[in-house]
Formats: C-alpha cells, sequence, structure tokens
C-alpha cells in the first residue's frame, strides 16, 4: 500500500496563492471528487481545504498506479484554471510515514498557524465526511483519517497544546484589536458569514465584552440561528453596506469564491463613517475584502490570516516545550499505525508460510510415528519438538527479513518473492 | 548633603534608556527591574542634586536659574515614567519619554545657572511678591510636563498605529496602551496643559505689569516674552481646534500634537540656549 500527500500550507504558501487552489465549497468539493474519479480511478483519494492548508491525500493498492506530484499540481491546475508555473513551487508532498506524521501533525493542531486550535479537528473531519460521502474513501484513508482524529485526541488530552490563545479570532483581536479599541462593550461588531469560524470569533468577542452584534449571511436563517445563540441581530445581506457604516469591528468568515468588498464599494462605506477608526478581520479563504482595502484610509485596520503569521510564530517559540511533547506522541502513534500497516500488507504471506510449513511437519511427524510406534510416548513428543524447532528456525531469517523491510514501507518485492519463492500463492 | 554633579543623574537615565531599548529587542526578565532602578538611583541624585542648587542661591529650583526650571521640567518627567513603568510592567514608556528626559538634561547644561536676577531683594520683583511668582513658573512647568507628555504619546499613537497597518507584533511581549486610550489621553494632555500653560501666561503679564513699580520694570518686548507669546498663541488655536471638530481623527489629533507641542518645546529651549548667557533678556523660566 502507498500513502502520500501533496499539499500547500501557511508555511509553503502566500494566503493568495492559497486563496486560489482552495476549495471553498462543499459543491466545489463534490466537483473536485467528480474529477479525481475520472483522473484516479484506483486511489483512495481525501482532499482538506482550511484557511491554512490545501492538501490532497492518495492512498492506493501498488505504488506502480500511485498520482505523481506532477498529476496532482495538474489537477489543481486544470480544475482552478490557474497556471502550473503561478503555484508549483509552492506544493510541497510526503509519502509513506511522513504523510502519516503530517495528517497526524495537522489534525493535532501542531502544524496550525494558531496552535493548540480545535477548528482544524471539525476541518479534518468534516473533509473526511465529504470524501465518504463521495465514495473516495478506502481501507487505509479510513484507517487514517479514524487515526489522525484518535491521536488528535491523545494530543490534546496528554499535552497543554489546547491552552492559552487557541483560536485565530483570540489571536488576531488579541494582538491587533485590544491595540486599536480599548473597549468592546462600547463597539458594534457586523460578522459577515455564519460559519463555525464566525461562531468561534463571536464566542471570544462575547467574553471581551460585545453588546452590540450584527448577523449578515446570505442564508437568513443560519444567520438567526447565530445571532440568536449569541444575543446579537440580523440584517438582511443587501443591507451590508449600511452595517459596514455602523460596525467598529468587522469579521468576515464567508465561503465566497472571490472578494465580497471591492475599493469602490468600502470608499464609500467610509465616506459615511467620519473617520471612526474600523477593525476588519477577513477569516475567509478566499479573502472577502480585496487587500487593497487596507490602502484606503488610516482608520482602516484590516488583518487576513497572514497578518498574524508574525504573533503566532512568536508565540509558537514560547511553546517549544509542549510542541516537543506533542510530536513525541505524534511520532510513536506514526510508529504505531505504519506497524499496523505493514503488518496487514505482510499479515497473510507470513500466516500462510507458517501454516504451510507446520503443515508439512505435522504431516512428516504423523508419518514417522507410524512408522516408529514402538518408541516411547516421551520420545515422541522430544522428536515432535525438535521438528518444531528446525522448523522454526527455518523461518526465522524470512520472517525477520520481511519484518525488517516492513519498516521503511511496504516490502512488495519480497512479498513477490516469497510468494514465487514457497509456491505461497495469492 | 552629598556632591552630586548633572553627570551622575544623566548617566543613570542614559543606562536606563540603554536598557530599555534591550528590553524591546531581548526578552531579559531581570531587565525591568534594572531598569528601575537605575531610574529611580537618577532620580534620586537628580532630586539631591536640585535641592543643593536650591540651598545655594537660597531660592526654590524653579525659581533660581532657567538650568534649575529645565532640571525640575525634567525631574517631573522622571517621575512619571517611574511611576508608570512601575504600575505596568509590559509598557515600554522609557523608549519614548527618557530621550526627551535626557535632552531636557543636555540642554540644561547650556542655559544660564546663574541666580535669577527678576527675583529677589532690589529685583524687578520684589520678595514680597515671590508667591505670583512661584505660581507663574509652576503653572508654566506643569503646562509644558503636559506638553511633553502629549508629545510622547503622540509619537506612540504614531508608532502604534504604523505597527497596526503593518501587522507587525509588538516584541516581547511588551504593549502599548491602544489608539483609542493613546488619542483620549492626548486630547487630555492638550486640554490640561494648554489652559494651565495661558494661566501661567496671564501670571506673566500680571508680573510684567508689577514689575513696573519696580526700579528694573520687564519690558513686554522682551524676545523671550514675545516668542512666548507666539508660541502660546498656536497652542491656543490647536486647542480651540481640537474642542471644536466633533470627531476628529486620532492620527491627524498625533501629528497636529507634535507639530505644536514639538514647535513649543523646540522654541522655548532653543531661547533660553541660544539666550542664557544674556542677562539683559533673561527671564523667570
Amino acid at each position: 500500500m502507498n500513502l502520500q500527500v501533496v499539499y500547500c500550507n501557511h508555511h509553503s504558501a502566500a494566503l493568495a496563492v492559497r486563496e486560489r487552489l482552495a476549495f471553498s465549497s462543499e459543491e466545489l468539493l463534490h466537483a473536485a471528487y467528480d474529477r479525481l474519479r475520472v483522473d484516479f480511478p484506483d486511489s483512495e483519494i481525501v482532499v482538506l481545504s482550511t484557511c491554512n492548508r490545501v492538501e490532497l491525500y492518495a492512498a492506493h493498492e501498488s505504488p506502480d498506479e500511485a498520482p505523481t506530484h506532477q498529476q496532482i499540481a495538474r489537477f489543481f491546475a486544470d480544475f482552478h484554471q490557474i497556471p502550473l508555473d503561478e503555484f508549483v513551487d509552492d506544493l510541497l508532498e510526503q509519502t509513506g510515514p511522513d504523510a502519516v506524521r503530517h495528517l497526524f501533525e495537522v489534525t493535532s493542531s501542531v502544524d496550525s498557524m494558531v496552535l493548540g486550535e480545535p477548528q482544524i479537528v471539525s476541518q479534518v473531519k468534516e473533509a473526511y465526511d465529504v470524501a465518504m460521502k463521495n465514495d473516495a474513501c478506502g481501507p487505509l484513508t479510513n484507517a487514517l483519517f479514524q487515526g489522525a482524529l484518535r491521536v488528535s485526541a491523545r494530543v490534546r488530552t496528554e499535552t497543554k497544546l489546547s491552552e492559552g490563545r487557541v483560536s485565530i479570532a483570540s489571536v488576531a483581536v488579541g494582538e491587533f484589536g485590544k491595540s486599536i479599541f480599548d473597549r468592546f462593550d462600547d463597539k458594534t461588531v457586523l460578522i459577515i458569514g455564519a460559519g463555525e469560524m464566525a461562531e468561534e470569533t463571536l464566542r471570544y468577542l462575547k467574553e471581551e465584552g460585545v453588546r452590540d452584534i450584527i448577523v449578515v449571511n446570505r442564508s437568513l436563517k443560519r444567520a438567526e440561528e447565530l445571532a440568536a445563540e449569541w444575543g446579537g441581530r440580523t440584517e438582511p445581506f443587501d443591507k451590508l453596506d449600511e452595517c459596514l457604516v455602523a460596525a467598529d469591528v468587522i469579521v468576515s468568515t464567508t465561503g465566497a469564491d472571490r472578494p465580497i468588498i471591492d475599493v469602490p464599494r468600502f470608499q464609500q462605506v467610509l465616506e459615511k463613517r467620519e473617520g471612526r477608526a474600523v477593525f476588519v478581520l477577513d477569516l475567509g479563504a478566499p479573502r472577502d475584502f480585496e487587500p487593497a482595502v487596507g490602502e484606503i484610509d488610516d482608520s482602516v485596520f484590516l488583518y487576513d490570516i497572514d497578518s498574524l503569521e508574525q504573533t503566532c510564530e512568536r508565540n509558537r517559540g514560547k511553546r517549544v516545550k509542549e510542541i516537543e511533547r506533542a510530536q513525541r506522541l505524534i511520532e510513536e502513534e506514526t510508529a504505531k499505525f505504519m506497524h499496523d500497516v505493514y503488518h496487514q500488507a505482510t499479515g497473510p504471506v507470513v500466516k500462510r508460510l507458517r501454516e504451510e510449513w507446520h503443515d508439512i511437519r505435522r504431516q512428516e511427524v504423523e508419518r514417522l510415528n507410524k512408522k516408529l510406534s514402538h518408541l516411547a510416548a516421551e520420545d515422541v513428543r522430544e522428536i515432535e519438538q525438535s521438528i518444531e524447532r528446525i522448523v522454526n528456525k527455518l523461518l526465522h531469517p524470512p520472517l525477520k527479513a520481511l519484518k525488517d523491510e516492513a519498516k521503511e514501507g511496504t516490502p512488495h518485492g519480497l512479498i513477490d518473492a516469497m510468494k514465487r519463492l514457497f509456491h505461497l500463492g495469492d | 548633603m552629598p556632591s552630586v554633579t548633572v553627570f551622575c543623574f544623566l548617566a543613570s537615565y542614559a543606562v536606563a534608556f540603554g536598557l530599555e531599548i534591550a528590553r524591546w529587542f531581548r526578552k531579559i526578565s531581570i531587565n525591568r527591574i534594572v531598569v528601575l532602578v537605575a531610574a529611580a538611583a537618577g532620580m534620586v541624585a537628580h532630586t539631591i542634586y536640585l535641592l543643593n542648587r536650591s540651598g545655594q542661591t537660597g531660592k526654590p529650583p524653579l525659581l533660581s536659574s532657567t538650568h534649575d526650571w529645565m532640571l525640575v521640567l525634567a525631574w517631573l518627567v522622571i517621575g512619571s515614567y517611574l511611576l508608570l513603568t512601575a504600575l505596568n510592567r509590559k509598557l515600554p514608556l522609557g523608549v519614548f519619554l527618557l530621550p526627551v528626559v535626557i535632552v531636557l538634561i543636555i540642554m540644561a547644561y547650556f542655559v544660564s545657572d546663574g541666580p535669577n536676577l527678576r527675583v529677589g531683594p532690589k529685583a524687578a520683583i520684589e520678595q514680597a511678591h515671590s508667591g505670583w511668582v512661584m505660581l507663574h513658573a509652576t503653572l508654566l512647568v506643569f503646562g509644558i510636563t503636559g506638553v511633553v507628555v502629549g508629545f510622547v504619546l503622540s509619537v506612540m499613537y504614531l508608532y502604534q498605529h504604523r505597527r497596526l497597518k503593518h501587522h507587525q507584533a509588538m516584541a516581547n511581549d511588551l504593549a502599548l496602551p491602544s489608539l483609542e486610550r493613546l488619542a483620549r489621553l492626548n486630547r487630555s494632555a492638550v486640554i490640561i496643559s494648554v489652559p494651565l500653560l495661558t494661566l501661567g501666561m496671564l501670571f506673566g503679564v500680571f508680573m510684567g505689569l508689577l514689575s513696573r513699580k519696580g526700579p528694573n520694570p520687564i519690558s513686554f518686548a522682551d524676545p523671550i516674552v514675545i516668542s512666548n507669546s507666539i508660541v502660546w498663541l498656536v497652542m491656543l488655536v490647536f486647542f480651540v481646534w481640537l474642542l471644536a471638530t466633533r470627531r476628529p481623527v486620532g492620527k491627524q489629533v498625533a501629528w497636529t500634537t507634535i507639530w505644536a507641542f514639538g514647535f513649543l518645546l523646540v522654541t522655548i529651549i532653543s531661547l533660553q540656549v541660544l539666550t542664557g548667557d544674556l542677562d539683559v533678556i533673561q527671564t523667570w523660566h
């Protein structure tokens, strides 16, 4: 079995690249799976797309059938209609245990921009669910993603990674929002979008004392649910500009595939704001605000996900010990997972070889018993044990070789050789 | 009283400033304590120096000479710095405030440290009226302390604004007040300091009128009196603009404060330095 991940994330690619490669809605993901089924029919595939990463996991029975890095890059280019050379250098690849370790680190949020953030678990779960709905999963990806969720729970329980500021909203508001505004209880907060990220942001802003909350979403029903939960009010989407004028803090988390607020539109909003400072947190990927909006006026403070990189790196530096603890756990779990995977791959051969040789041993012992019936029972037992020891000693070198080879990956060559040498068949 | 020179406390403040800069670039937990000790030691030496000077001249430091008056101003600023830094461990105030203190002390070197000829027996203002002189000098020194504070708050505002626009994180767990708070404090500094300066100016005019009864009347054509009046007018215009603007933009206020307050500080200090040795135009401040 072979496993690989081709990906770009906040370490390797700027948001401007990630947002172009992102699968921002479930419809887009369905379309991607349809295309992937055509391009790579024999592969198990899971696509993970968040604001910080776009990752494609692929697993296959035979290494010869595995899609190449280039083929996957070509898929991204064709699907998103982006020239390959504009992002190919930002795409990374991991295979085998490195791919497993990578997913475990992602799900445990060791690889997240905001260390310990909990949203990534539900994002991985959702990606796995969508892959299952699209019949793209198989035995290996099932084991891998279920394992990743289990490892994530273990890391969160056994380390302190989840303590402190562990959401993008908390970092953004803590580092930048509080440097703009002294207090939030007299501010109007506008939430555009009503997804999980919007909810997470509201949770934090509520803790900071926010009282006046406006939720604007294309689906009014979802907006009403969110507003009711957090004591806010809703406004229809066509009144967004009026809400932009009234707001002091704007958090945008829509799944739009292009900016919903451009420079001319926000310029009109600014004319009515009378120079009041506005803190805009654009958590969308693709972004909801055109980046140039932040340059229009001194009173506009616009932040996107990548604006938090420096702060998050500083926070990461403070928690090196916890990261090391988490990585030790992940290393242990990766080794265990790979052992299980290889055991599954080599298990049938080992079992058949053992059974075959011990069958021969049993047959020979029976034949010997018939010929040497005068032997005492104690002597027969001694002979049987001797032959069993010989068989085990003879089995030891090939099985050890198989076990050793399996540590480096599925030993397809050796398995084939053993099948042929010992006539094991399929 | 032990013998203390200006160099003693100037060196202490320079060390404190150096450590504040180091604290900005590298997080060392002991740094803040050392900074506070260095600045506090400087303030003790500063206080002793001012008391010695007062003893020598027989007048309160505010009235004894221009040199002493400027050192009192620096003393008030350093006192504010120590208090605020002790209360807020994350505030890197020294980076902004200590250079002003150091400049004030260096400037004090260049102004006259001779006794004020305008105050005292047989001077322009008689001993009986020295209370009014004291009030005048006190109002001006507090007003200018407010100006220094406003100036520093504006520099902090502009730094914070630039940092936020460029998405930069604050270094080593340090934190500046929010833009909203800096703007509010800046406004308060203007609103407090300009009336104090105005009252100081009015008392100055009153003193000038009083001096006309004495043997050495003060001329209202004195260049320092004229230039200070112009500076005061500029401040008054700024003050009225600030109160009249319904919703002033923070960055605009910060820049205006820097220009107005900077103009005031540079004018007052430069005039004192340039004319420090000329008894003819020496004033009380």
